[in-house]
Order: structure tokens, then C-alpha cells, then sequence
């Protein structure tokens, strides 16, 4: 069981995310539905493992997603823009598409979890 | 009877006009028979005679004319019949400028006349002719003058393709003026520009660049890859075409440089031997087109977030709705209820291309399922104002778990009972309350369900507020409070 940090803007599927991450017997933080408050939470909550939509109400969550590199907790995106606009750092990351395969979710948060 | 000597040994040619010359009745006109010829006439005539370029003599003040081989195919159908005659007579349509001759090669003058425009009647009908005339007086054994004589090339086949050349050129140079593209030819390995066309000229801002090498003329343009593109077209002499590439150029003095997008060809002119001497330059800007292409992509990425947001949101509808649902019945009608509030939700937001949804209009949506047929038991109160797309679509649907609720346990459940959805804005801080009356009491359910999530945990998360629910005898009251920033979903 891992504590999984949830930054989602819109409501419903900020919700779900709760759900998802609830369902695979995880605990979820969040969700954090605003820049200011999830970069408050990324740095100083206590997770193992964070969800980080990238578009947080018109504006990029990559502030978030530093402090999550810099603090060395493993993170997936999500996203329905897909890869684009992703360079650098953020390259490697790996997307979870809108709508969610919770089957999809469990991967990945296995294997980044586990360093991948 | 000895046998006579020919008078016309003279001659020393046998060729057709000296034929025609020796058999031609002499005595007949103004020069009279060829044995009173005096000598000047005999030498003049021989001269002519065997040369090869077109010549013709113009004996006497009549100018009687003699005149040779080449001559009689420049006169066409006017020979023979001209040989003989006064060239006056010969040549009517001409009369005037042979008068002319006439005097000034009698007075001893000579004239000369490059590519001389004529009409002449050589076929039986009128043709426009140029000639090179080269006259000059014969004169007699007394040295005075006594006939003239002409050189006569026709220049017309040369004059007529100079002048094909040069309209051809005019039309070219028009071609390049008037052309829609722009065009510029650049010239030696350090791109001189050689031509410059009023559309290239407007490309570059209406820069003077005539002359100037292009990394001089354009420095601004220096490190963008064009110049290199140019040397690489001079030395393999290989053209290239390059599509909507981008360019920063200087059209102003101050300030940024301006973005364009560019089609266009370099193709390398050779010279005569071959290696590339110029290099033509030619294209359009295609800014318009390229980002109204870039606008589309956005356009289509952005329906196709929305597309997969909306498949998520749907997604979490019915994934909770299943999850708290008693019986699948329930549940379908659940499912379609919150698919349809959040449908009317997007209605307001594409009406105002989702920029926003002005709060009326949302919360009219929101309730309208809800309203009686009978008298209203709705009541809309709050000012003119906007909120976020964000905002908006949750708001939709908290006040539809309200009114589900409303309609199912509370005051919408008896005939009488009324809400009032009521939004304040006072100093920064945004209000929004759904206050019951007229319904049986309602007791606090410890059950959490879908609704009570969204309304009392999930709304007040993303709007950076707090959700209330106070449970009164009259009927439940419902208040989200927040901040007018967060319902517009600005950065706090």
C-alpha cells in the first residue's frame, strides 16, 4: 500500500482517480485541483507516488513535476493531449490517458514505484 | 560585215541581270543606247554588277536605275520591270525619300541610313521593310556627279527579332513587376542582388538592397540558415525548395523581428560555360496559410482534449454512480440524469466558446429538469457575472445532486416547497447558496454517496472554498464559499 498524491483539475475525475487508486488498495492524497495548492502539497506531504494531470485549469503543472524530480518521488502524468509539448525531463515520464484503465493505472504506478 | 564586239564586255559578267542588262533597249530612256555610255557609267556599272551585296545605280537626275543579282531579290516582283526605269517611277510609294536621295547624291552628299523604316509594295501589297542605305555620288569623267549609287541591305528579318526579343523582355520584366510571388536573383558567391521584384522588396520590409551582398543586405537573416543555403546552391549547383519555412525578418527599427512563413526555390543560373553564376530566388509568403494550419492543429487538439476529458468525466459518472446505485434501474436513470447535467453544462460553456459561462445561464441549465410544469418553485437570485469553465461544470453538477436530492427527500418532494439558489459577490469573496423551504424535515444521512462527495469534499477542493450543509426544520441549506478568483478559475 502506497500513499498516491492526486492532482486533477476537473472534479469528476479527480474523483475517480480517488476511486481507482482507493480500488488497487492504495491511499490518496489529494486530490490537489489547482497549481498553488498541489506545489504546496508536492512539497510537503508525505507520498510515495504521485498523478500529476499536466493541464491544472489553463495552466502547466511542471512546477509540480519538478519538485517531485527534486524530491525523487516517482510520477506519471495525465493527460488527454497526449505526448505533446513533453521535452527534457518530462520526456521520460510516462503519460496515463484520459479516459483511465485502471488496469493501466496499477502498471504503472507498479512499475515506477519499483524504479522503472 | 565584221563581226561586232559586244558593248557590253564591259560588264564582265554573265550572271541574270547582266543578261537582262544586255538585252535591254537603252536607247529608250534618258540614257540612251550603250555606245554613248561614257566611261564612269561602264565602271560604275561593272562595279556594281559583280558584287555580292544588294546595289543599285541611280544614273542621271531621272536615276535611271542598274543594278545587280543580289539587288533583284530584294526588289521581288518589282523585277525586272524595274531594271531601266527611273526610280521615281520604280519605286512610287517611295518617291519622296528617293527625291531626296536624288538631290543630295546629285549635289555630291552622301547619306547613310541604319535600319530605315520603309513601305514597299514588293509583292502587290504593302510591307513594312528595314534597311541599311548607304548612297554616295558617281562621278563623271568630268568629276561632277552623275548618278548615285546605293547599298541597300535589308535588316528587316533582324530588326523584327530585336523587337520580338524586346517585347519578349518587356513582357518578362512585367512578369517579374506584377508578379504575386516574390523574386530576386542574386549574383557570385557573395549573393549580390542583380534583380529585386516590388513583392521581394516588400518581404523584406522595403529594404533598398540592389547590389548589396545578401548577409550584408539582410543581416538580421544572417544566422537563420538561408545564406548557407545559398552558398550550398552556388557551389553544387543544386536547386532547392524549401515549405513553410520559418524566417525572422527586420521590418521595423525598433522592436522584434517579424515571423514569416516562406515557400520557395533556389535554382542556380549557369553561364555559358557552365558553372553557376546566379543564383533565382523565388516564392511566397505563406503566413497566413501556415498559421491558420497551426491554428487548426490547436483547434484539433483541443477538441480532442476535450473529447478525452469528457470520456473520463463520463467515465467517472458512471463508475461511481454503479458503485452507490441499489438497483441497475436506478442506476441507468442516475447515469443519464448526471450525463445530461453535465451536457447542459457544456451547452452554456461552447455557447460562450469556453471562455466561461455566465452563472445565470448555468444554474437556469442546472435546475431546469427540475421545475414544476405548475407554479415555479425556483427562485434565481444573484448578479450579472462570470464564471470559469472549470467551475462552471462542477457548479452544474453540484446543483444537480441538490436537485436530485430536492426532488427525492426534500423540498421539491411536497407541493409547496420552494429553493432559492442565491449567489453573492461581496468585496473578493464569492457565495452560493441553495436554501430549502416548504419540505418534510430532512435528517442527515451518514451515507456518502456520489453527491454528497462532489458537494461537500470534492467542490470545495477545487474552488479553494468551504461547502456547508446545515440540516434546518425548514429544510436543508446549502453554501459554497470561495473566493470570485477560484469560480474563475484563476490562480489564486
Amino acid at each position: 500500500m502506497a500513499r498516491i498524491l492526486i492532482v486533477e483539475d476537473e472534479a469528476l475525475i479527480a474523483m475517480m482517480l480517488e476511486d481507482i487508486v482507493t480500488d488497487l488498495g492504495h491511499d490518496p492524497v489529494g486530490p490537489m485541483m489547482r497549481l498553488q495548492p498541489a506545489l504546496a502539497a508536492a512539497e510537503r506531504e508525505d507520498f510515495d507516488f504521485a498523478i500529476l494531470d499536466i493541464n491544472l485549469a489553463g495552466q502547466q503543472s511542471f512546477p509540480v513535476a519538478d519538485c517531485l524530480i527534486r524530491r525523487g518521488i516517482p510520477f506519471i502524468f495525465a493527460s488527454g493531449y497526449g505526448r505533446a509539448g513533453l521535452a527534457g525531463d518530462y520526456a521520460r515520464i510516462p503519460i496515463l490517458q484520459k479516459p483511465y484503465d485502471p488496469g493501466q493505472v496499477a502498471a504503472m504506478i507498479a512499475s515506477r514505484a519499483a524504479g522503472a | 560585215m565584221t563581226q561586232t564586239a559586244d558593248p557590253f564586255s564591259f560588264l564582265g559578267h554573265d550572271g541574270p541581270v547582266a543578261r537582262l542588262i544586255k538585252g535591254f533597249a537603252w536607247g529608250n530612256t534618258p540614257l540612251g543606247r550603250v555606245e554613248t555610255w561614257p566611261q564612269s557609267l561602264k565602271t560604275a556599272a561593272a562595279l556594281l554588277i559583280h558584287s555580292p551585296v544588294p546595289m543599285v545605280m541611280l544614273w542621271g537626275e531621272d536615276g535611271v536605275m542598274i543594278y545587280n543579282d543580289a539587288y533583284s531579290v530584294f526588289a521581288g516582283a518589282r523585277h525586272p520591270a524595274l531594271l531601266g526605269s527611273n526610280v521615281r517611277d520604280g519605286w512610287p510609294e517611295v518617291a519622296d525619300f528617293n527625291d531626296h536621295v536624288m538631290k543630295v547624291g546629285l549635289a555630291g552628299g552622301t547619306l547613310a541610313y541604319q535600319d530605315q523604316e520603309l513601305t514597299l509594295h514588293r509583292k502587290g501589297h504593302p510591307e513594312q521593310v528595314w534597311m541599311n542605305l548607304d548612297y554616295s555620288p558617281v562621278p563623271d569623267e568630268s568629276g561632277r556627279p552623275a548618278g548615285v549609287i546605293a547599298i541597300v541591305v535589308e535588316t528587316t528579318d533582324r530588326v523584327l527579332a530585336e523587337r520580338r526579343n524586346r517585347e519578349e523582355f518587356q513582357r518578362l520584366q512585367s512578369l517579374f513587376v506584377q508578379a504575386p510571388t516574390f523574386m530576386a536573383m542574386v549574383s557570385g558567391s557573395d549573393h549580390r542582388f542583380t534583380l529585386v521584384n516590388p513583392e521581394y522588396r516588400k518581404l523584406i520590409g522595403g529594404r533598398d538592397v540592389m547590389g548589396l551582398p545578401a548577409r550584408e543586405a539582410l543581416p538580421e537573416v544572417g544566422d537563420q540558415g538561408f545564406f548557407d543555403l545559398l552558398d550550398h546552391v552556388f557551389t553544387s549547383g543544386e536547386a532547392v525548395k524549401r515549405s513553410s519555412q520559418r524566417i525572422l525578418l527586420k521590418w521595423r527599427d525598433q522592436g522584434p523581428l517579424e515571423e514569416r512563413f516562406l515557400d520557395f526555390v533556389y535554382q542556380p543560373i549557369r553561364d555559358e560555360d557552365g558553372t553557376v553564376a546566379h543564383i533565382f530566388v523565388q516564392g511566397s509568403d505563406v503566413t497566413e496559410r501556415v498559421r491558420g494550419e497551426n491554428h487548426q492543429r490547436l483547434l484539433i487538439n483541443e477538441l480532442n482534449h476535450r473529447v478525452k476529458n469528457t470520456l473520463a468525466a463520463v467515465q467517472s459518472i458512471v463508475g461511481q454512480t454503479l458503485r452507490h446505485a441499489a438497483t441497475p434501474r436506478e442506476a441507468a436513470s442516475a447515469i443519464t440524469a448526471r450525463i445530461m447535467a453535465l451536457s447542459g453544462a457544456h451547452d452554456v460553456l461552447t455557447r460562450e466558446r469556453w471562455d466561461g459561462a455566465d452563472l445565470r445561464a448555468l444554474v437556469e441549465s442546472a435546475v431546469h429538469p427540475f421545475r414544476n410544469p405548475g407554479p415555479d418553485a425556483f427562485r434565481l437570485d444573484g448578479p450579472e457575472m462570470r464564471v470559469g469553465p472549470y467551475a462552471a461544470i462542477s457548479i452544474a453538477l453540484a446543483l444537480h445532486e441538490l436537485g436530485t436530492n430536492a426532488v427525492k427527500y426534500g423540498a421539491l418532494s411536497a407541493p409547496g416547497g420552494t429553493v432559492q439558489v442565491r449567489w453573492t459577490v461581496a468585496d473578493r469573496d464569492f457565495r452560493l447558496e441553495w436554501i430549502e423551504t416548504g419540505g418534510p424535515p430532512v435528517i442527515p444521512s451518514d451515507r456518502r454517496g456520489f453527491g454528497s462527495r462532489l458537494i461537500l469534499q470534492v467542490l470545495p477542493d477545487q474552488l479553494q472554498g468551504r461547502a456547508d450543509m446545515d440540516h434546518r426544520p425548514t429544510g436543508i441549506a446549502f453554501t459554497l464559499t470561495t473566493s470570485v478568483e477560484a469560480v474563475s478559475d484563476q490562480p489564486a
